[in-house]
């Protein structure tokens, strides 16, 4: 049985077996896109599928899914809290399993639904806006109370023990986990079938822009000439905003995340609370998978704490007490763009051919592929999509900043 | 890497007892600054990777602001900035 594999596979050769393959880097592309991350890889097959622009090309610093893309705790919904948003979350959350028939990729779609707590009567009113939000957009969503909270999750403490005891939930059934490095994978052999380059351990070192317009790159392993330029570069959006001369109103922060040794299934939804920082889930391997603790200081580093770690085992103790005694296997960071109004830059820009897809923070795995359908369509047609028109970089300047977070977050001592 | 901030007050202490206050920009005259370049002002940072100057503030300490230059990728306090009362 392996004898005839190992037949197949050599007789295949090793280029036809790899996903994606490597290629000269040519002197010029149709468009260039910096970061092969998932909203890169993303842009970059749509192009491809959707307006036959293969000769583009994804230039990648370090190996695909590198940065938050790689890092994320996979979790997807559409429950967000303003109606210019849910529209595309909406759409990006119906086509997982689209994109699994179409990639021919399992990417373990696991729409177990997502409970995100409310430990105040003030949180709970928060919560049924954003409820009353969701239903009149057609998206799934209810308010439940707390013993209905734990009809759903067993395990869930509702006395009043915890610091913050549990007051109610919004609940969210079409959400869930996706395999974050499966879409990686899975987009970049789509890209890569389609004809288009991607060139990894290749970092784009500066733009280059004659008269208002984009003419190049320039990267560590040669110059390309391109008109077009998306900055698909994560946690590195404002170093390569930079480049042609743009300030990004983005804070970058690391964020950490965490998984437990296996345990038995006992977690079938994804559980989050505002009010302890944390939210986990529990994967198919029987990991609980934890987040999300930001260090409220900008750097580019990706480190971990101890003080974290302590936080999270606080925050998953008090909210399901099972959970004590259970040990962390790993952890790791990412850095994350944030905005003010924690909603995304997807957009052109003052310089002509230089587009935006960033400031994703920690939320942008979720909406990746559509995002990426859409970019695609406005780097090709030149026309930007109604649906991407509430992200654009000129609503800052306008003062009609998105209404994700009640208030402006602005990282200073006074949030 | 350091998880330490020097504070002019109380030296050396743990970064989590302070919070960030922002890279320090120049501050536009309000009496002539147009709507979009306050707005730039308040939103747009640099997000330097490597040296740059920011207010810190030492929330969990003796309440003192004072500038620093940090650099992003290690979080290394280069040099001492004045202090602002
Ligand atoms: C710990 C953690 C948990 C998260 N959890 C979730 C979650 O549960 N759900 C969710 O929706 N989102 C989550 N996120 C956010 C999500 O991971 C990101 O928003 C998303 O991955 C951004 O994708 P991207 O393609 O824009 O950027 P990235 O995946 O960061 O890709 C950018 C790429 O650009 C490359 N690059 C940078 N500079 C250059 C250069 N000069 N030249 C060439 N290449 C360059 C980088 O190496 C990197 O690979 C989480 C993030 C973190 C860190
Ligand atoms: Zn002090």
């Amino acid at each position: 049985m392996m004898k005839k594999f190992m037949d197949r596979f050599r007789k295949k050769g090793r280029q036809d077996v790899r996903m994606w393959h490597e290629h000269p880097m040519k002197p010029a592309y149709d468009a260039v896109i910096v970061g092969g991350g998932l909203h890169g890889l993303a842009a970059a097959y749509y192009l491809g599928r959707d307006h036959g622009m293969t000769d583009v090309a994804v230039i990648e610093r370090r190996y695909i899914g590198y940065g938050g893309s790689g890092r994320n705790t996979s979790i997807v919904r559409s429950n967000q809290r303003s109606k210019e948003n849910i529209p595309l979350y909406d759409e990006g959350l119906k086509l997982w399993p689209e994109l699994i028939g179409e990639l021919d990729f399992n990417l373990m779609f696991f729409n177990c639904g997502n409970l995100n707590l409310a430990h105040s009567e003030a949180e709970a009113a928060g919560l049924k806006m954003t409820v009353a939000t969701a239903q009149i957009m057609g998206v799934r969503s209810e308010f439940l109370n707390a013993r209905e909270c734990k009809e759903l999750v067993p395990h869930l403490d509702i006395t009043h023990r915890p610091r913050y005891p549990i007051y109610g939930g919004m609940y969210h059934p079409p959400g869930g986990t996706v395999r974050h490095d499966a879409v990686v994978w899975a987009l970049a052999r789509g890209a890569d079938r389609l004809g288009i380059h991607i060139h990894q351990l290749t970092e784009v070192e500066d733009i280059l822009v004659e008269k208002g317009k984009v003419t190049g790159v320039k990267t560590d392993k040669g110059t390309i000439r391109t008109p077009l330029v998306l900055n698909a570069a994560g946690g590195y959006s404002p170093t390569v905003s930079t480049m042609v001369g743009i300030d990004l109103p983005v804070t970058v922060l690391p964020l950490q995340a965490l998984v437990s040794e296996p345990l038995k299934p006992f977690l079938h939804h994804v559980v989050s609370s505002g009010r302890y920082h944390a939210y986990a889930s529990q994967s198919l391997k029987g990991e609980i998978v934890t987040g999300a603790h930001m260090d409220p200081w900008p750097s580019y580093t990706t480190h971990v704490t101890a003080h974290y770690m302590k936080h999270q085992a606080e925050a998953l103790m008090d909210l399901m007490p099972c959970l004590r005694g259970a040990r962390f296997m790993r952890i790791w960071g990412g850095l994350t763009d944030m905005t003010p109004d924690m909603a995304p830059i997807v957009s052109d820009s003052p310089i002509g051919g230089f587009y935006l897809d960033c400031g994703w923070g920690y939320f942008g795995f979720k909406s990746a592929p559509i995002t990426g359908r859409y970019m695609a369509r406005w780097i090709a047609t030149g026309n930007c999509p109604e649906i991407l028109k509430p992200f654009s970089l000129r609503r800052y300047r306008n003062y009609n900043l998105q209404r994700e977070t009640a208030a402006v977050m602005y990282y200073t001592p006074w949030n | 890497m350091s998880f330490l901030l020097t504070c002019p007050n109380c030296g050396p202490r743990n970064i989590y007892e302070f919070r960030f206050g922002g890279e320090v920009k120049t501050r536009p005259d309000e009496n002539t600054v147009s709507a979009e370049d306050w707005a730039d002002y308040v939103y747009l940072s640099k997000n330097v990777c490597g040296v740059q100057k920011e207010w810190w503030y030492h929330a969990k300490g003796c309440g003192t602001w004072f500038a620093v230059e940090r650099d992003t990728r290690d979080n290394l306090p280069v040099v001492k900035e004045e202090n602002e009362g």
